[in-house]
C-alpha cells in the first residue's frame, strides 16, 4: 500500500512532521508512506489564469497516485495553520487530486488538545464541494504535550498511545480497501467537481 | 469612532471588499473606516520575521490604534480564507494588536450561503488565546448571492438588508463603547528625553542644544531656502511660501521628532512673551529634555506619559488645558502623534491655540450659551476640554501635561 504522509506546517521544526516521520517507520512493514511538504508553495490567490504552480501539481500528482493520505496538522489560533489551509485551497483549484481519496487525520499538540479543533475544522473543509475527499470517521488520532512525546530516536514514549496508534493505522488500511469498492459515485463525483464553478452557482 | 475594515480576501476582484466600500460610504457619517487590504503579507511562518513585511507593520499599527475592526471574511472550502487566517496567525505570534479589541465580523458569498461557516471558524479563532479578540456577540451578518447584490454605483440594492446592517453596525458602535472598559492601555516605557536614539533623519554632528543648530545644520546638509521649489505629497511650493504658510497658521505649532528632538516652532518671529508655549529660537534642534528643563520633575513625567502614550498607540491624541490662563484666555494644548508610511510613531506635531475666540463665535453663530456646571479636569485628559465650561475648568485645573 502506498500512502502520502502530509506535513501540515512550514515550520522548520514540528512535532508533527516528527510523528510523521515516527508512522513512516513503524508502519514500514504495513504501508510505504512517502512524506510531502507544504512549505514552498507560494501563498493562494486566485490565480484568474487558473495555472496551477509546478510544486502543486506534483503533490496533487503524488496524491493521485497514492492509496489514501495521512495527514498530520498543527493548530494555530483553534484552527488548521494557514500553511495547510493553503496547500489545500491549491489542491482544490480546478484538479481534484483527494476527491474519494481516503485520508487519514492525525495531529499533534505541545499543549494538552492535541489539536482537537484544528481536526474537527480540518473535517469541514476536506468534506467541501471541491475537496470531497473520504475521511476516515470516528478515527481522531490526536498527540498531546507532542514536546514530550518522542524519546531521542523519535519514537513514541507512552505504550498506550503507540496502541492507539496501530489500532487506528489497522483501521485505515482496511479503511483505504473499502474506500476502492465505494466507486459508484465516483465518476458523477469527480465530473461534479470538475464542472464546479461558483461563477456559475 | 475610528474603524479598520480588513479586506480577507487576496484577489483582485472581491464581494467581500465590495461589501467594506459600502459600509465606509453609506455610514460615513456615522464612524470612520479606513480600509485595509492583506495581499501583500507572505504566508504566516514562525521561521520568519513579520516585521519585513511593510503590510503587515500597517496593520498592526492601524489595528492597535482603531476603536474596533471590521472583517469581511469570504468563505473557500467550508473555512475563512488562507490569507485571512494568514495575517491572524502573523498577529498573534510576535504581536497581538487584537488583544481586547472589538471586532464585527461580516461576509460575502456567491451563493445562498453568506459565508456562515467561514464566519463561524472565523469566530473561533478570533478567540484564540493569542489573538483575544473582543468579537461582537450575535449580529450575523451574511451577504448571500453578492454577484446580485449590488448595483453598478457599488451599493446594495435591498432596502431591507442595508437597514439590517445597519442595525447591526449600530450595535457594534454601542458594543465598541461597552467593552472601552475593559481595555487595557499599554504600558508606557521609558522615554528618551534625551534623544539617545538617532533616526535616519537625525544630524549627529551637531549636538542638539547648540543654540546656533538651526545655521550649523542648515550649512552642513546644503538645506534649501528662499525661492527654491520643494515638492510636498501633494502640491509644490518654495520655502519662503512654506514658511509664509505656517507662520500663518492661528497656531503655534511644534514639530519633535520620534527621537525626542524638537525640531521646528512656527512663531519664531513672535514676541516669546506672548505665546502661549514659550518658545526662542536658540530651542530649535534640542533635546526634549533641555526644552523643558525648566520644569519640577513630576511635569517631566507627565511630558514622558504624553510621548509615551502617542509612541505605544494607546491614543492618537492628547489634549492637555493649560491652567491659571487669564480670563479671556483658554490655553489648549494638543499633542497629535504623527507617523510613517507604515503606521509607526514619528513623532508630535503639537498645536497651541487659544480656544477662547472659537468658542464664542460658535456660541454667537449657533445661539446657545454655556450652562453652569461642575467642571473638573478629568485624569483622562484625552476627553475633550470641550465638556468643561472654561471658565471653572481654568479655576479647577492643575494637572496640565506641560506648561513649557
Amino acid at each position: 500500500m502506498k500512502l502520502i504522509g502530509i506535513v501540515g506546517t512550514n515550520s522548520k521544526k514540528s512535532t508533527n512532521r516528527n510523528l510523521l516521520v515516527y508512522m513512516q517507520k513503524h508502519f514500514a512493514d504495513k504501508a510505504e508512506i512517502e512524506l510531502v511538504e507544504i512549505k514552498d508553495l507560494p501563498l493562494f490567490n486566485k490565480p484568474t489564469d487558473k495555472k496551477l504552480p509546478g510544486s502543486v501539481l506534483e503533490i496533487a500528482q503524488k496524491i493521485e497516485a497514492a492509496d489514501g493520505v495521512i495527514i498530520a496538522t498543527p493548530e494555530y489560533d483553534h484552527a488548521v495553520p494557514a500553511a495547510l489551509m493553503n496547500a489545500l485551497a491549491w489542491l482544490s483549484y480546478g484538479i481534484t487530486p483527494l476527491l474519494n481519496k481516503p485520508v487519514m487525520i492525525t495531529g499533534a499538540s505541545y499543549g494538552q488538545l492535541g489539536s482537537s479543533r484544528a481536526q474537527a475544522q480540518l473535517r469541514q473543509i476536506l468534506d467541501a464541494p471541491e475537496l470531497k475527499a473520504n475521511v476516515m470517521p470516528g478515527s481522531e488520532f490526536l498527540l498531546p504535550h507532542s514536546l514530550q512525546a518522542f524519546d531521542a530516536d523519535n519514537n513514541l514514549l507512552d505504550l498506550g498511545t503507540v496502541q492507539k496508534l496501530d489500532a487506528l493505522f489497522e483501521d485505515f488500511c482496511l479503511f483505504v480497501k473499502i474506500a476502492e469498492k465505494l466507486s459508484n459515485a465516483q465518476d458523477l463525483l469527480h465530473k461534479e467537481a470538475q464542472d464546479f464553478d461558483w461563477e456559475k452557482l | 469612532m475610528k474603524f479598520v475594515g480588513i479586506v480577507g480576501s487576496n484577489s483582485e476582484v472581491s464581494y467581500n471588499r465590495k461589501l467594506l466600500e459600502f459600509v465606509r460610504k453609506h455610514f460615513k457619517d456615522t464612524f470612520e473606516l479606513e480600509i485595509l487590504e492583506i495581499d501583500e503579507v507572505p504566508l504566516f511562518n514562525q521561521d520568519k520575521n513579520w516585521e519585513d513585511s511593510f503590510q503587515l507593520r500597517l496593520l498592526n499599527n492601524k489595528i492597535t490604534r482603531a476603536d474596533g475592526v471590521i472583517i469581511a471574511t469570504p468563505e473557500h472550502n467550508h473555512t475563512t480564507t488562507t490569507a485571512l487566517k494568514s495575517v491572524l496567525e502573523w498577529l498573534s505570534y510576535k504581536v497581538h494588536p487584537f488583544e481586547n479589541k472589538p471586532v464585527m465580523i461580516m461576509g460575502a458569498s456567491y451563493y445562498d450561503q453568506g459565508t456562515s461557516r467561514a464566519q463561524l471558524h472565523l469566530r473561533n479563532i478570533l478567540d484564540a488565546p493569542g489573538v483575544n479578540a473582543y468579537v461582537l456577540p450575535g449580529n450575523e451578518f451574511l451577504l448571500g448571492k453578492a454577484k446580485e447584490a449590488f448595483d453598478d454605483q457599488g451599493n446594495i440594492k435591498s432596502k431591507e438588508t442595508v437597514a439590517f446592517l445597519g442595525t447591526c453596525l449600530n450595535n457594534f458602535i454601542k458594543y465598541v463603547d461597552v467593552v472601552k472598559g475593559l481595555k487595557k492601555p499599554r504600558p508606557i516605557e521609558e522615554e528618551d528625553l534625551d534623544c539617545n536614539h538617532p533616526i535616519k533623519t537625525t544630524v549627529t554632528e551637531v549636538d542638539p542644544d547648540d543654540p546656533e543648530w538651526v545655521e550649523k545644520v542648515a550649512a552642513l546638509k546644503n538645506a534649501v531656502s528662499g525661492d527654491t521649489y520643494v515638492k510636498l505629497d501633494h502640491g509644490i511650493l518654495t520655502v519662503d511660501q512654506i514658511n509664509m504658510f505656517l507662520r500663518s497658521m492661528p497656531f503655534e505649532l511644534t514639530y519633535a521628532d520620534d527621537n525626542n528632538q524638537f525640531l521646528y516652532y512656527n512663531n519664531a518671529h513672535q514676541d516669546p512673551d506672548a505665546m502661549l508655549a514659550k518658545r526662542v529660537p536658540s530651542q530649535s534642534g534640542s533635546r526634549l529634555s533641555t526644552v523643558h528643563n525648566s520644569l519640577p520633575p513630576k511635569r517631566m513625567k507627565n511630558v514622558e506619559w504624553v510621548v509615551g502614550t502617542l509612541r505605544n498607540g494607546n491614543q492618537e491624541y492628547v489634549r492637555t488645558l493649560v491652567p491659571g490662563s487669564p480670563e479671556n484666555i483658554i490655553n489648549t494644548h494638543h499633542y497629535q502623534a504623527m507617523y510613517y508610511p507604515d503606521g509607526s510613531y514619528a513623532g508630535i506635531n503639537e498645536l497651541v491655540f487659544n480656544f477662547k475666540p472659537w468658542l464664542d463665535w460658535y456660541l454667537k453663530e449657533t445661539g446657545q450659551r454655556l450652562v453652569g456646571g461642575k467642571a473638573s479636569m478629568t485624569p483622562d485628559v484625552a476627553t475633550s476640554a470641550s465638556q468643561a465650561t472654561p471658565t471653572e475648568a481654568t479655576l479647577d485645573a492643575n494637572t496640565g501635561a506641560s506648561e513649557h
